[in-house]
């Protein structure tokens, strides 16, 4: 949104391709106006949200707006390949600014995939957009700052949390003062998050992580063990809590499928998004039409998202055409310093040890949508297929519905794990990057010569 | 105040408001098993964002129809499918 608002101010024609029905991504996600109820969010929050969609909202009329809108593919030679409803479409800007965010990282654990446990944020998106809880007992659990602001907002929305299990102390986030300082602001907001769970008399329960999911067809109890500083199961720590919602949240993978798919230069950084596009200041790939903005980049969270989003989207721009005017940067390149200090002691709350994927047992299911065992991929690996594209060949984890984008961090660190693979390499993306009908592409419109 | 109406799911009438996904209906009204899959196990809905399609449902008999990102409108008709059939009996 901050770049598409930068770009117009430059002058440019800008598209915005959104898959979601109205504007706001995930962390600004709005609820459609009809519905009755409140946010449950702190009121700075809502003031944060309120500003930037204000201020996309005042150059709608000047932008082409698509919502529904999915990008499945992003070649070399610039094409952007679209899909809404039943038509695909072929694009082909002078610049492309890719602001695809986060998917939230799951661990495998056994029981994980009976209805009811859910990610934290998937859980929000519930209480954010549709105004109503997913569950009505919940164990919130992982590590970071969203666990806690889920709880405290299931809470806000009328359901009992069981328990909050931490993977480590929230305060642990105190030894950093100087960063923490610079953040000053979200911190407030992150004490009164605390502060209303403690009111609400929420159980809290440091170094616990969940070990197994119980339940019948649905979720109806989770165990959760202590781990010590290496992520290893203490024993004789397990407990048992009743509940039919698990939302759970271990930090973050970035969508950098499109931009690996165009073909620019990946880094691996296991925790601030596993696999990322090689970016410079101003938000530049190794392709010169292409640039990523925001936790596409690197996670770094919403209010760097937005400075960053204004200086690539001012990048881009000049990529596109001599810009007359260049009014100063100063404030978003202030804003995004000051909130990527605060970013980096954020991140260390989500170091997750790699032994933590050891709750998975050997008959735990490691991709969902092709129920790939972990004993199956530990054969695939015992047989000598070690990357990433030969596990996914042999045994299929990453081929279902979609597109790898719950397991493939997973498969790599298991392979890491199991097999010490190094792993680096990002299986080979290719189209489509989102399950898209051949009816789509049989109604497909080129308005750029191929 | 947005109007209340009525889909089905499972043959059971389901309550939604305007407005309101399909799955987050069903979670209000405590369906959590919104499939059964190839291996026979009870999925439900994960991250509610339509990442990682657990939620695909028949609805209106196009299956493999995201819950979670799709609006639920009065007289809808959804169901769980089972494994890769739309339905219990195809």
């Amino acid at each position: 949104m901050a770049a598409a608002i930068e770009a117009a101010a430059r002058g440019c024609e800008v598209t915005v391709l959104d898959e979601s029905v109205r504007p706001g991504g995930q962390i600004y996600r709005q609820a459609d106006p009809r519905l009755p109820g409140t946010e449950f969010a702190e009121p700075t929050e809502l003031a944060r949200k309120k500003r930037l969609l204000r201020r996309f909202n005042e150059i709608l009329h000047a932008i082409d707006y698509r919502a529904n809108t999915i990008a499945y593919a992003a070649f070399g030679n610039g094409e952007i390949h679209v899909q809404v409803e039943d038509r695909t479409e072929v694009l082909k800007p002078d610049a492309v600014v890719l602001a695809t965010g986060m998917r939230e990282r799951a661990i495998p654990f056994p029981g994980w995939t009976l209805p009811g446990v859910m990610f934290a944020g998937g859980a929000q998106a519930i209480l954010k957009a549709q105004r109503t809880s997913p569950g009505r007992i919940a164990v919130v659990a992982g590590c970071g700052p969203l666990p806690i602001v889920v709880a405290s907002q299931l809470t806000r929305a009328g359901t009992k949390v069981a328990a909050l299990a931490s993977l480590r102390s929230p305060l642990a986030i105190l030894r950093s003062p100087g960063g923490v300082w610079h953040g000053r602001d979200i911190m407030r907001e992150g004490l009164r998050y605390g502060s209303s769970l403690l009111n609400a008399g929420v159980a809290r329960l440091t170094g616990y992580v969940p070990i197994r999911a119980l339940g019948n067809e649905r979720l109806e109890a989770v165990q959760l063990a202590r781990v010590d500083e290496q992520g290893h199961v203490v024993p004789g720590t397990v407990r048992e809590i009743a509940c039919d919602l698990l939302a759970v949240n271990y930090g973050f993978i970035a969508n950098s499928e499109l931009a690996a798919m165009a073909g620019v230069r990946i880094r691996h950084d296991p925790d601030g998004g596993f696999w990322l596009p090689e970016t410079d200041q101003e938000g530049r790939t190794s392709l010169p039409w292409l640039f990523a903005a925001g936790d596409t980049a690197g996670l770094r969270g919403a209010l760097v998202a937005e400075s960053e989003g204004t200086i690539v989207g001012a990048a881009a721009a000049s990529a596109v055409r001599t810009v007359a005017t260049s009014d100063a940067l100063t404030d978003a390149i202030a804003a995004r310093r000051r909130y990527s200090r605060f970013a980096r002691v954020v991140r260390e709350t989500l170091t997750v040890p790699v032994a933590l994927w050891r709750t998975a047992t050997d008959d735990t299911v490691v991709c969902r949508c092709e129920n790939v065992l972990l004993s199956e991929l530990r054969s695939a690996l015992d047989s000598g297929h070690h990357s990433l594209n030969a596990i996914k060949r042999h045994a299929r984890p990453g081929m279902g519905w979609c597109g790898g984008r719950m397991c493939l961090h997973s498969v790599a660190v298991l392979a890491e794990l199991h097999a010490g693979v190094a792993p680096g390499k990002m299986m080979t993306p290719r189209p489509m990057a989102r399950p898209v009908s051949f009816a789509a592409l049989a109604q497909q419109k080129r308005t750029v010569a191929p | 105040m947005s109007a209340r109406f009525e889909f089905s799911f499972e043959g059971r009438p389901i309550t939604a408001h305007e407005g309101q996904s399909v799955a987050a209906a069903l979670l209000e009204a405590g369906e959590r098993c919104l499939r059964i899959d190839e291996a026979g196990n009870a999925k439900g809905a994960v991250c509610a964002i339509g990442v990682c399609w657990e939620c695909r449902c028949s609805i209106d008999g196009i299956p493999d129809t995201r819950a979670c990102v799709t609006e639920a409108r009065p007289g809808m008709i959804v169901s769980r499918q089972h494994g890769l059939s739309p339905c219990a009996d195809p």
